[in-house]
């Protein structure tokens, strides 16, 4: 059995936990305490195929050309001055496409693509800084390995 | 004759809830005021994508009565980057709200909104 799609999203989690000065990585979790940050949280992304275009008569067991976008959100508090974001966002563009494990897992005709990034900014106890970075990574799902 | 809403309404209220407090502005010593505590539970969304994550904290603020500040010397323009300390912590205040009163908002309060002393 193999999971290429929870195999990146497995290791995309291990790769922004280690970006310098982030205390907590996590996954999936949309309730993030004040306490946990800086944090780093891995949200498993949409998946798509060309599925539904396809017109042809090919087995439904061929593999396809399968494209997911997770969002990688970082969230610190400091005020504007001392933010951290653009240090965290040059990490993780960096570690995400530059990672060995992650090449080999969408394979050789895959791809990882940075997409881009947006910020979100507001006051709780102190300023708060986010920044949702996105990749595309697009790989062969073969169905006869699930 | 009209209602005086400081001595009926504003100062009893202040008389039960306020807490001591001090506000420092600037480089003028240290005011003794009463400022009711305002700080509540927040949480501040994210952009996740199909998501929406939150960060939870707390918004701190507090109330305090303006034609109290006035009479002790603090003018509006003094708020800004004011420290706050009152119930054990100490705060700065960050931006305000003006709540107006029947006699007008000089005779209203203002709820400070604060940020972390420490932090930044």
């Amino acid at each position: 059995m193999k999971d290429v799609r929870e195999d990146i999203l497995a290791r995309l989690l291990v790769v922004v936990a280690g970006v310098p000065n982030i205390k907590t990585a996590l996954r999936n979790n949309v309730d993030i305490q004040e306490e946990l940050l800086p944090a780093v949280s891995v949200f498993d992304g949409d998946e798509e195929t060309g599925g539904a275009e396809d017109r042809s008569a090919r087995p439904a067991g061929r593999p396809y050309v399968a494209r997911m976008m997770p969002e990688i959100v970082v969230s610190e508090k400091h005020d504007g001055a001392g933010s951290e974001l653009s240090a965290f966002r040059r990490e993780i563009i960096s570690r995400v496409l530059g990672d060995a494990t992650l090449i080999a897992h969408v394979g050789g005709n895959g791809a990882i693509r940075y997409i881009g990034c947006q910020t979100d900014f507001g006051w709780i106890r102190s300023q708060l800084n986010a920044m949702n970075v996105q990749f595309m990574f697009q790989y062969s799902l073969k169905i006869e390995e699930l | 004759m009209a209602i005086d809403y400081s001595a009926l309404l504003f100062d009893p209220v202040y008389a039960e809830l306020g807490v001591p407090a001090t506000l420092t502005a600037g480089i003028a010593a240290a005011v003794d005021i009463t400022v009711i505590d305002d700080t509540k539970p927040k949480a501040l969304p994210l952009s996740a994508g199909t998501q929406t994550a939150e960060v939870r904290s707390v918004g701190p603020g507090a109330f305090a009565r303006i034609y109290e500040l006035a009479g002790k010397g603090i003018a509006r323009a003094d708020y800004a980057d004011a420290v706050l300390a009152f119930n054990g912590r100490a705060w700065v205040v960050r931006a305000w709200d003006l709540i107006g009163s029947p006699m007008g908002e000089d005779w209203g309060e203002v709820r400070f909104l604060l940020k972390e002393a420490a932090v930044g």
